[in-house]
């Protein structure tokens, strides 16, 4: 038996190539169902829980699962915004606690997320270092985004421009990141949190600059008298918030209509939210509250009606693959024919030759489902990311 | 200052009661004395009167500095955020509420019910950079207990606020809340009949600060932009000279007390000073009571010697 | 001894017919056939060695008639006791020369590798002067080379018969002298029985006896 092993063994070394294409083709076959199992568990596990812990969302009418998509997971699907005066509608209601959420900006990759302290009690999310933003320009930044860009306390991040070709005059914000959050095992492990109020000077509606009474250079002074003081626009703008110039960052406008992509609407109890949803569906024109449970199931219905669909892909691939190596083998083994035949001449017995067969196709079957097997440990491991980038991001 | 810093102070902090609702889901405080801060001397006051040995209330700013302008560390706003609850007094008082972080769910505006009879202020500087455009701060006067109706309709929103937050303590809170109000309607009342007999009697302020109290109580008062401690300057002389050309006044409201020099320079122009301090921070003796009867007792002097 | 007696095969409608009425072979005789191609030369090696089997008559070695075991146990004997060396040498070429001739060791039960075998492959393979190829692949040898491992392979079993089917066909002179001294001198050491197929009539000198295979067209008997 060991030698049929060995025999086999020097075989399949000898024709490493057609072996390897042999494996990588059994191990794709099998891995492929389990796979899709594994991601779609996931995915149900992710999107799910995220969403059963997410009464209600407010934002603009439309895509509902973008909505869901970019309050939830941050998404890069941008809802329409809403404005300030939502928070007011859920206010007044006294049906709910709004919790304000401005997805829009981004940090490198990852999301900067302005919301209010609120959001960390909601998701009962603790510390790990450091501590919460205070401060205008502050970061607190989830367990991912430190580790991956190797961010500390004390160091700071970056916003990026939303495109390239960024003319609006927006400049980068480089927030001090004054927290770590633990490890939640959700996207707020890859989030920048910073207050509402940060986004907005992100966005350019507030902004700090030099004193305009007390500019050194006259010629940046366009004009001036008692109440009106008009300066050029190389008037220095700050790039970063300390506390040397905090007191000089102002908003402009009517925050009233400051931008907001959602509201995250805690309700008091059962009967308050469907109070509240209902109003929504009689009085909101521009708005809408969604029940992120609901929409998920939806999103996730839809998805394993696709599983469904690719399961029988799958199938179909697979009683392919396996005529393919059925033929494979039987073609190896005509061309082996000689050889067997030798063999036998030498005086092997014809089960001793079923013997070498067999072992050498256990070898490719083993190491088949080693590879598959493994594969699928390493996809266990990155599942978490691998399902945000394809369903969430 | 500008409008947009009102609304911080207004808008975002309408959620009083629900921050309170929130709460009392979230959180079980009923053990431990309630951890209150507050944002100007008479609120703390309110609040103590209120809360009696019930909460800790804490103005965190230094005594010596008016707490509207007051500019938190992130150390004092790590303190701000500690709080059971954060009493506000709207109105755009706390100009540094839009540069820090606070839960909404502690927040407590408590000039929300009346926001909409904030009185604007018409001081702007405009500048244009950025994208912007060309823009103006205005602000609004905040000084809104120095009309004692709306000093009243405050300290009923700090025991709302408190009543929800504990509602065991409901009756002994009922029980502080009743002699305040008391008093404070009595200093409504005594103040609407002082106005009254002034019967437009021009008067000057030496801050504008007491745009509430010249609205309610009918003062027929305009303001320079002085401090007590600080002498005028030759300017501030000649706008002042200028004003009292329109506008007669032999009496001028100071928040605190005057030096010497300018009170005597005043008199040598025929106004008189009085001290009506709005006791924004806490006072060295004293409390807000008592210094709001003397400021009445001054403002009586003008009647006797008129 | 190797006693064939009325042997008769025939493939097809008469296209190809062998009949050997009576062939004895000693022991230890080195024994080179002759013959025009297809006359049935190889088929005379598969006989003896049990590979087919005949329409008619009996095949003996010693005490054994070969075709009248089963097949398990004529396999059996074949590996054990008769070494055969093909006409294209029938290396498996994913096997190094070390395991090709260590191969009926691994394709049977009854035989198992131990040291004295292993010495066994070191000794004949520094007889056939191939030691220094031991670990390489076939594919990689030259003719001699692999026709030196073949004959190895034959030889690992100490067998009392020899089944040598052009074993020098694909050589160049030197070497055909070179592989049947290497060859004579294993028979030797084994006192075995030789039976070589060749074409190569020069060679003939060297063995005992040399059969004619025209003979058996007529059914003659040796």
């Amino acid at each position: 038996m060991i030698d049929s092993f060995y025999l086999a063994w020097r075989y399949i070394v000898f024709n490493r190539i057609k072996t390897i294409t042999l494996v990588l083709c059994i191990s794709l076959v099998s891995f492929l169902p389990f796979a899709l199992k594994i991601l779609l568990n996931e995915s149900e596990h992710q999107l799910m829980s995220r969403a059963i812990t997410t009464p209600l969302l407010v934002g603009a009418k439309g895509n509902s699962l973008d909505l869901v998509m970019n309050s939830l997971y941050f998404s890069k699907e941008k809802p329409d915004f809403i404005s300030m005066k939502a928070i007011e509608k859920v206010m007044d209601s006294y049906l709910a606690v709004p919790i304000p959420l401005y997805t829009r900006f981004h940090a490198r990759e990852y999301p900067i997320v302005g919301t209010t302290l609120d959001y960390f009690e909601f998701r009962k999310h603790k510390v790990a270092e450091g501590r919460s933003f205070a401060m205008l320009g502050e970061s607190l930044i989830g367990a991912d985004v430190a580790a991956r860009l190797n961010l500390k306390v004390g160091g700071s991040i970056l916003s990026s421009p939303e495109n390239l070709f960024d003319l609006a005059g927006v400049y980068p914000l480089k927030m001090k990141v004054v927290g770590i959050l633990q490890k939640t095992n959700s996207v707020d492990d890859k989030a920048v949190f910073v207050d509402l109020k940060t986004t907005w000077v992100i966005q350019g509606l507030g902004h700090g600059h030099q004193d305009v009474k007390k500019i050194a250079d006259e010629s940046d002074v366009l004009s001036r008298s008692d109440k009106l003081v008009t300066t050029s626009t190389k008037i220095k703008q700050y790039t970063e918030i300390n506390v040397d110039n905090l007191g000089s960052f102002h908003f402009h406008g009517d925050p009233s209509i400051y931008p907001l992509t959602a509201i995250i609407a805690v309700p008091n109890d059962e009967k308050s939210a469907t109070i509240l949803s209902g109003r929504y569906l009689s009085e909101q024109k521009n708005q809408q509250i969604v029940r992120p449970k609901k929409v998920i199931e939806d999103l996730l219905g839809n998805i394993f009606q696709i599983k469904e669909f690719i399961d029988a892909v799958v199938l179909i691939v697979a009683i392919a693959m396996v005529l393919a190596i059925f033929l494979v083998f039987s073609l190896s083994f005509r061309l082996r024919q000689k050889e067997i035949s030798t063999i036998l001449h030498l005086g092997c017995s014809r089960s001793t030759v079923v013997q070498l067969i067999g072992a050498e196709i256990l070898i490719i079957a083993v190491f088949s489902g080693m590879l598959c097997f493994s594969s699928l440990l390493v996809l266990q491991y990155f599942q978490g990311e691998i399902v945000h980038q394809l369903f969430i991001s | 200052m500008n409008r947009s810093n009102t609304y911080f102070a207004t808008k975002i902090i309408l959620l009083s009661s629900l921050f309170l609702t929130f709460n009392n889901v979230n959180a079980e405080v009923d053990e431990a004395k309630l951890n209150i801060y507050t944002v100007n001397y008479p609120i703390k006051y309110f609040a103590e009167s209120i809360a009696g040995d019930n909460a800790k209330v804490t103005l965190p700013m230094p005594g010596d500095i008016d707490p509207a302008f007051w500019e938190p560390k992130a150390e004092d706003v790590i303190g701000l955020q500690q709080a059971d609850m954060i009493l506000l007094n709207g109105a755009n008082y706390a100009k540094w509420l839009p540069k820090v972080s606070l839960p909404l769910f502690k927040l407590v505006n408590t000039s929300a019910e009346f926001r909409d009879s904030y009185i604007s202020l018409s001081e702007a500087v405009t500048h244009n950079h950025g994208s912007g455009g060309k823009h103006s701060h205005t602000g609004t006067a905040f000084t809104t207990w120095l009309d004692f109706s709306l000093a009243e309709k405050q300290a009923k929103s700090v025991f709302k606020a408190l009543s929800r937050k504990q509602p065991k303590l409901n009756a002994s809170f009922v029980e502080n809340f009743i002699p305040l109000q008391k008093a404070l309607l009595e200093l409504d009342t005594e103040l609407t009949e002082i106005g009254g007999a002034l019967n437009g009697e021009a008067l000057l302020g030496s801050h504008p600060v007491y745009q509430y109290l010249r609205a309610k109580y009918k003062l027929n008062l305009e303001s320079v932009h002085w401090e007590p401690e600080e002498a005028p300057t030759e300017e501030q002389w000649n706008v002042l000279t200028k004003l009292l050309e329109k506008h007669p006044a032999k009496w001028m409201l100071w928040e605190g007390v005057p030096a010497n020099e300018t009170v005597l320079k005043l008199e040598a122009l025929g106004v008189k000073s009085i001290v009506f301090s709005p006791t924004s921070n806490s006072p060295e003796t004293g409390d807000f009571m008592t210094i709001m009867h003397e400021n009445i007792a001054n403002l009586k002097a003008i009647l006797e010697k008129k | 001894m190797i006693n064939i007696n009325s042997l008769e095969l025939s493939y097809g409608t008469d296209e190809f017919r062998l009949s050997i009425p009576q062939l004895k072979i000693e022991s230890t005789e080195k024994v080179a056939i002759i013959g025009p191609s297809g006359s049935g030369k190889t088929t005379l090696l598969k006989l003896i060695s049990g590979i087919i089997q005949p329409q008619r008559g009996r095949v003996e070695i010693g005490e054994v008639a070969i075709n009248e075991l089963s097949d398990p146990q004529c396999r059996d004997y074949r590996i054990s006791n008769i070494g055969y060396i093909f006409q294209d040498f029938e290396l498996l070429d994913y096997l190094n020369v070390q395991d090709n001739i260590l191969h009926p060791f691994r394709i049977t039960q009854s035989l198992k590798i131990d040291n004295q075998v292993r010495d066994r492959v070191k000794s004949l393979a520094e007889e056939m002067g191939i030691a220094d190829k031991l670990k390489r692949l076939t594919n990689n040898l030259s003719q001699g080379e692999k026709q030196r491992t073949a004959i190895c392979r034959a030889m690992i079993t100490a067998p009392k018969l020899i089944l040598a089917d052009e074993a020098t066909g694909n050589l160049d002179p030197s070497n055909k002298t070179k592989i049947l001294d290497a060859l004579f001198r294993s028979t030797d050491k084994n006192k075995a029985t030789l039976i070589a197929v060749t074409h190569d009539h020069e060679l003939l000198d060297r063995f005992d006896r040399v059969i004619d295979f025209k003979q058996f067209c007529d059914g003659e008997s040796v």
